[in-house]
């Protein structure tokens, strides 16, 4: 019964996603070429829409009987998980953690929870590629930066590379958020090249006009041979739309993160790199903020 | 064109309005000789065909400047792009000066300002090539273009829609190439808004945003680079180690100065710069190091310092095999700790700080230096210079490990893919 309920969920939820990931969720592991436009729904200004009726899709039959085996092993994982405690941790363990760490970089599986991107989807000229640093034991981000901006006559502005995080998907395609509420401060251990980047954290959208919010806050890198350890308190976080900060402020919700990214665009040319050991969340006990701007109304309307 | 002109001029005389205005070709009076970019709308209060001090002064008195332009091309009643008019503004090189001249040509061409939208968004877009990006009075004088008080909204009605959606997005435009730059408006930029669009307008309302969060986010960077860098060198260098170098004990030395020198022989020398910094702790883990052991020299690894990149390089050991760490200091004999006591005090998960996981570890950092060429014979001098500090790098076998070039700096870290070794050992003894 509760499997017929998030299969309907997903359903309806997945909508946002592609077209054909809301055919019908068993189909979906078909359908293999969908995974690009999951990511993007930006449609170049003078590219016609994609029309390929769905019968035209590349069936792939053993990569569906794959990802039906892994749907099938994650359905099993969630509910082991469930019996064990919240989130797979045992209950005290759960309440007394001070520390988590969410992502590190020490095989080629933790790299492909990553999706990279950087303007040259929109047609601009930058490249990003992401691989595993020296001795297998960091990530390295690196490419070239290009604030050349595509000639489509609607274009202003280009210059972008990011990174970040595949949508947490549970069994069968059903959403998943990460539960961080019982953290307050996001901990990353880096390097960079003396370039500012900016962390974006996406959470579930509640409505659909909520989709392209974003919370960001910077992430300044001192550059050098040297690692830096870097806390950023959630409270920190701004909330923006389609890259425009927004008049009203509200707080990070904690418990329904769905990605963490990376994005530079500082407007130099050239190269960058980053490289990322971790990621992880801390209770910082001396942090006591809530949230740090003002949420009166600040603009007032007319 | 002209005609009509002539004829709403002559209404304007006839209805008596011009009294003011046939005070003007006398040139002697103040306020018409200052700024004629300005429109002054008090001197005529009622919103009708106003034709200011500067239609006047072009009419009936023609400068000198207005004689050249004639000459150089039709201006008045025929069409000019709009871009010709900083073509035709700046004579000599192109600059601040020159851009407001442009500005002012405008604002004299017609009273009502046609075309003024087009105009700014021109002169926006030029702005970077006349280098007046970052100027705040620049970006004042052309939202000083805007016709006065014709935008804002008078009823309701207007107050409710978007009164004039062109002229306030141009407006925001403005503001957006501000914002985009850095640059915070002054009272000037909201006076002059308030007066071209009204309070509760966009463009205010974008003023505001600005406003508010320009000063939150001003001093947010801990590793703040300053606005304009230093020419020389040698300064920059030493700007950009200290910063990567985040140890304020650190010390600069500057090894070799940059000189372009003519010999004897008539050929030309030049010494590039090589400035090092190295911090007491540093020294110390270098006195410790091992001398059978190499130590490398890495490099160019890239430094961002806003839009300028900078090249470093770094002296530092391999990471050592776990059967060759160093003893740790017998806790006994150390004075300031007691004996390293390793009890369980009942702690549990509750005061676990550490993340648990397996740091990525790398060898030690020796020093570092920045110099003007990337050779391996300069970095020798900078290694040359390090042993007067560090008597052990004279025993040591030093091996360069330089990129090519800067263009090739793809990993950084990686030193299997294009990286081109340099096995020479080179011991500094032999040339000393």
């Amino acid at each position: 019964m509760a499997l017929s309920f998030k299969l309907l969920d997903s359903v309806f939820l997945s909508r946002r996603c592609h077209r054909q990931n809301a055919l019908h969720p068993l189909l979906g592991p078909l359908l293999t070429d969908c995974i690009s436009k999951l990511y993007s729904s930006y449609r170049r200004p003078g590219t016609s829409p994609d029309n390929t009726p769905p019968w035209k899709m590349n069936f792939s039959f053993e990569k569906g009987v794959d990802v039906i085996k892994k749907n099938f092993g994650l359905l099993k994982k969630e509910l082991v998980d469930h019996w064990k405690g919240p989130e797979g941790y045992h209950f005290d363990e759960y309440l007394l953690q001070q520390t988590r760490v969410v992502w590190e970089f020490r095989s080629q599986k933790d790299l492909d929870e990553w999706v990279v991107s950087s303007d040259a989807e929109i047609g601009g000229k930058s490249e990003t590629y992401l691989k595993l640093g020296k001795n297998n034991q960091t990530a390295l981000l690196y490419g070239t930066l290009s604030t050349e901006v595509p000639r489509d006559g609607e274009t202003r502005y280009s210059g972008y590379c990011s990174m970040k995080t595949k949508l947490p998907k549970g069994a069968f395609g059903t959403k998943k958020y990460y539960d961080w509420s019982n953290f307050n401060s996001l901990y990353l251990r880096i390097r960079g090249d003396g370039r500012p980047w900016m962390i974006n954290i996406y959470t579930n959208p509640y409505f659909s006009h909520q989709k392209d919010d974003l919370y960001n806050y910077f992430m300044f890198t001192r550059g050098g041979p040297y690692w830096q350890e870097i806390k950023i308190p959630f409270s920190k976080f701004f909330l923006s739309s389609r890259g425009r900060i927004q008049d009203e402020q509200y707080p990070l919700w904690l418990d329904k993160i769905s990605t963490v990214g990376f994005t530079l665009g500082d407007k130099a040319d050239g190269p960058f790199q980053l490289e990322i050991d971790f990621i992880g969340l801390l209770k910082d006990r001396a942090h006591t903020e809530e949230f740090a701007y003002e949420k009166y109304e600040k603009n007032p309307q007319a | 064109m002209n005609c009509v002109r002539k004829l709403l001029l002559a209404r304007e005389f006839s209805a008596g309005r011009g009294v003011l205005r046939q005070a003007a070709p006398g040139r002697d009076l103040p306020w018409l000789q200052g700024s004629s970019c300005g429109q002054r709308f008090w001197l005529v209060p009622v919103r009708s065909i106003r034709s200011g001090a500067a239609l006047s002064r072009f009419e009936l008195v023609p400068s000198a400047r207005g004689d050249k332009e004639k000459d150089r091309g039709p201006r008045d009643g025929s069409l000019v792009p709009l871009d010709e008019l900083f073509e035709l503004a700046h004579e000599g090189d192109r600059n601040k000066a020159a851009f407001s001249r442009a500005l002012e040509l405008f604002c004299q061409r017609d009273v009502r300002r046609r075309g003024h939208v087009e105009f700014i968004n021109i002169a926006l877009r030029k702005m970077p090539e006349f280098g007046v990006e970052r100027e705040l009075d620049v970006y004042n004088k052309i939202l000083d273009v805007f016709p006065k008080e014709v935008f804002v909204p008078r009823n309701y009605i207007q107050r409710m829609f978007n009164h004039y959606p062109r002229q306030q997005e141009c407006g925001i435009r403005v503001l957006e190439q501000m914002e985009s730059y850095g640059i915070t408006p002054n009272k000037q930029t909201k006076f002059l808004l308030l007066q071209i669009f009204g309070e509760k307008s966009h463009p205010v309302r974008k003023y505001r945003r600005l406003m508010y969060w320009f000063p939150k986010f001003k001093h947010v960077n801990p590793y703040p680079v300053p606005a304009a860098l230093p020419r020389d060198p040698v300064d920059l260098a030493r700007i950009s180690l200290q910063r990567i170098a985040a140890d304020l004990s650190a010390k600069v030395t500057v090894y070799q100065m940059p000189l372009v020198d003519i010999s004897d022989a008539g050929k030309e020398i030049t010494q590039p710069h090589i400035v090092g910094i190295q911090s007491p702790d540093q020294q110390e883990i270098l006195a410790h190091h091992n001398p059978s052991r190499p130590v490398f020299v890495e490099g160019p690894f890239p430094l961002w310092l806003k839009k300028t990149c900078v090249y470093y390089y770094v002296l530092r050991g391999e990471l050592l095999p776990p059967e060759e760490k160093e003893e740790v200091i017998d806790s006994e004999r150390n004075f300031f700790y007691p004996m390293h006591l390793d009890l369980d005090l009942d702690r549990g998960p509750w005061d676990d700080e550490e993340f648990d996981v397996d740091e990525a570890v790398e060898g030690p950092i020796f020093a570092m230096c920045m110099a003007g060429a990337g050779d391996q014979a300069t970095l020798a001098k900078w290694i040359l210079g390090l042993q007067q500090t560090n008597p052990i790098l004279s025993q040591t076998p030093v091996v360069f490990h330089l990129t090519p070039g800067p263009r090739e700096l793809q990993a950084g870290s990686d030193s299997a893919s294009g990286e081109e070794e340099i096995p020479q050992s080179w011991h500094a003894k032999q040339e000393l």
